[in-house]
């Protein structure tokens, strides 16, 4: 049997069989509903609670964690208690060491799986375009990571974490359609979806201001029928990324940071890093942002200017959106018929934190 | 015990330049960044009950600490760049506080109760300053447990040693200090102010007087006015404060300084180097400059401090460097002062640690100390 790999995000949960140049057969929310167990309350719908397992990329809800990898291995992949398999996770850069651990003991102790493995994301979204050393500039819903790997090896302390992600993007188009329409009542799914849809970056920060002035506006129908124009509010979102202080925070944009970050390793691998320049994570995949990301990019100087990668041609479209995934598929082939994995025996030998030890 | 291997040991190393965190065990820190903070006054609302209030008591306004590269990276109006260590020890603990709070919580994520801590601190640490660290370790992070121990002790045991000569060219100030069986002896501790700091300023002066103006990065902005055309922009920030511009300077030439510099194999010789080719370095405003005579003599401070003196706008430091020792003086002075029976160990046995370490320092420093 194929070994699972699992890269649980902020928003969606992503497994499947570790089948190479293949999309993962399971995309799922990792939102879950909490229902109330007595089933004698008759309005169910007013003791659902939303619940999530995963904020900003860690897991924080190991109990629903849990049940959604219940679901996700034995009723979504099919594996059968008492024949569960190996397993493969992606974690996000920074993960505390605890986390790790218990991440281990829950699935040796709970699940009962015969092997496992754990590795970076940003190592992962590598291999997946066939590189072992670059940068990979992963935007996912809960949070950014820009990470520099080297031979394989996240270089911890050039690599950099943000509490900025998709979220945070869909919480600025409710604000900025709210004013727009204060009158219209959006829900946040309905203006994740919006966002989805419509959202796309500007060429470059003049024609962004450009835009703000005057901008083609696109209908888009509600799910309750009301009709509602989309101008520059799609523009606000991408720029945001590249300029946060349309979010109210003081940093710099992404480009600016990566730069910072590729500058705090030594200078011999500056041009492996530069030049293996990954853009992953589904808000990432908004439409232009490639495009005005290497714009940004030239303005740099020529000695640190990044270069983004495209992935190859056998990877399935839209890599971006699980690249970690795919890049844990091609490493779970070399890794687990090598032995190089967590065994059970290993578990029980040393406890969880052979984890450290093993998978790095 | 604390579960003996399940949650590993914190160790923190607050420098005079970089502040290093990690976990026991492994063989890097996960975080490394300045130990410098960014502060911003905030002076507190003005009391309305209060309206007879002394006109001499100044409002004690709480400051705004900023922690790490990101933050202090970005330009923020009245941010004054500060350090919390003066001379190699911490004289200011609440910023020395914030900083240990960035790097737990926000680099490591981790929750200090349940981990043991290691500090490791400067040889020359006061009683108090020992007393003052465990204080807040304790009753601030609520540790489970702490251990303080010497730089020049925890540099010897990471190279395998006991017994060494642990030479610390760090940001603030150079250290010679020699460690028997895992003990400082104390009385043969030798520091210079000489730091890299110190040859960063000297670079920065002596760029200055050639007429090169070193932009911050906030100060400009590029712009693609023809495809493959650049067009700087200056842009003015008039509330920034004097004490961040020129920690955005030294950070640019700090690099420079890294990239370009190199400790020359001969003592330096305003008339040997006069005709040596120039290195080129692209600054982040696309300017090129041309970098001589200066690569080397920048290091050779190191060893040679009045040297210092001949850089145009270095003349302050003056009186400080006619006193301070040289690189093999304070070997030779540290070996001295021990007792004559390890001396040939230590001679043998000489550690180059720090920042500063440039690469033909060890070659000059065999070379010197016995002419």
């Amino acid at each position: 049997m194929e070994a699972v790999v699992v890269d649980a995000g902020s928003k969606l949960l992503k497994a499947g069989f570790a089948v190479p140049d293949h999309p993962p057969s399971m995309i799922i929310p990792t939102q879950m509903k909490c229902l109330p167990a007595d089933e004698s309350s008759t309005d169910a719908s007013l003791h659902e609670i939303i619940v999530d397992p995963v904020v900003r990329g860690f897991i924080s809800d190991w109990d629903a964690m849990e049940d959604l990898l219940d679901h996700v291995l034995y009723n979504g992949l099919g594996w059968e208690i008492g024949n569960e398999g190996q397993i493969l996770f992606a974690d996000p850069l920074s993960t505390p060491k605890a986390a790790r651990e218990q991440l281990v003991q829950l699935m040796f102790e709970r699940f009962n799986i015969s092997g496992f493995y754990a590795s970076d994301q940003a190592v992962l979204s590598l291999y997946a375009i066939g590189r072992i050393s670059g940068c990979t500039v992963d935007i996912g819903h809960g949070k950014m990571d820009i990470a520099t790997v080297i031979e394989g090896a996240v270089q911890q302390i050039s690599s950099r974490r943000f509490e900025l992600g998709g979220l945070d993007l869909t919480n600025l188009l409710a604000q900025e359609l709210g004013k727009s329409y204060p009158l219209v009542n959006l829900s946040i799914s309905d203006v994740e979806q919006i966002k989805e849809q419509y959202a796309c970056c500007a060429e470059d920060d003049d024609a962004y201001e450009k835009l703000q002035l005057s901008c083609p506006e696109e209908q888009h129908t509600l799910p309750d029928g009301q009709v509602i124009k989309i101008g520059r509010e799609r523009y606000t979102v991408g720029e945001a990324l590249f300029q946060p202080s349309i979010l109210g925070l003081q940093a710099h944009g992404v480009v600016e940071q990566l730069v910072h970050c590729i500058s705090t390793v030594s200078s011999e691998n500056h041009r492996q890093l530069l030049e293996n320049t990954v853009l992953c994570g589904g808000t990432a995949s908004m439409s232009g942002f490639e495009d005005r990301f290497q714009k940004e990019a030239s303005l740099c100087s020529s000695a640190i200017r990044p270069c983004v990668v495209k992935p190859p041609e056998y990877m399935p479209e839209n890599l971006s959106k699980f690249s970690a995934w795919v890049g844990g598929a091609i490493i779970a082939k070399v890794v687990f018929p090598q032995n190089q994995h967590v065994t059970k025996a290993d578990y029980d030998e040393t406890g969880p934190s052979i984890v450290h030890r093993k998978c790095y | 015990m604390y579960g003996g291997d399940e949650v590993s040991a914190v160790v923190i190393d607050l420098g005079s330049h970089t502040c290093k965190a990690g976990y026991a065990g492994e063989d890097a820190p996960k975080a490394v960044f300045p130990s410098v903070v960014g502060s911003i006054d905030q002076m507190e609302v003005d009391d309305p009950d209060n309206p007879d209030k002394n006109p001499d008591t100044k409002s004690k306004g709480k400051r705004k600490f900023y922690v790490g590269s990101q933050d202090l990276g970005f330009r923020r109006d009245d941010m004054e760049v500060l350090s919390p260590i003066k001379d190699g020890i911490v004289v200011d603990w609440d910023m020395a506080e914030s900083i240990w709070d960035y790097a737990l919580r926000k680099c490591l994520l981790i929750d200090p109760k349940e981990h043991p801590m290691l500090l490791a601190e400067p040889c020359s640490n006061t009683q108090q300053q020992r007393e003052k660290a465990a204080e807040i370790m304790f009753e601030k992070y609520q540790v489970p447990a702490l251990f303080l121990a010497k730089n020049a002790v925890l540099t010897s045991f990471a190279s395998g040693r006991a017994t060494s000569l642990v030479v610390d060219s760090g940001g603030g100030s150079t250290t010679v200090a020699p460690v028997h069986d895992g003990y400082v002896l104390q009385k043969a501790v030798a520091t210079s102010p000489i730091g890299g700091e110190f040859l960063t300023d000297c670079l920065l002066k002596s760029l200055e007087h050639k007429g090169i103006s070193i932009k911050p990065r906030y100060a400009f902005k590029r712009k693609e006015i023809r495809p493959g055309e650049f067009q700087t922009v200056d842009l003015d920030f008039p509330n920034t404060t004097e004490s961040y511009k020129l920690y955005s300077q030294r950070v640019i030439v700090s690099d420079i300084k890294e990239c370009v510099c190199r400790a020359p194999d001969t003592p330096y010789d305003e008339s040997s180097y006069s005709n040596i080719p120039m290195t080129p370095y692209e600054l982040p405003d696309g300017q090129t400059i041309e970098i001589g005579a200066d690569r080397f003599k920048i290091p050779d401070i190191l060893f040679n401090p009045p040297l210092a003196q001949s850089i145009p706008g270095m003349e302050s430091y003056a009186e400080t460097t006619s006193y301070v020792r040289g690189l093999p003086q304070m070997v030779i002075e540290s070996i001295n002062k021990c007792d004559v029976d390890i001396r040939r160990e230590l001679y043998s046995s000489i550690l180059l640690a720090g920042g500063t370490g440039i690469d033909a320092t060890i070659e000059r420093t065999s070379g010197e100390r016995f002419t």
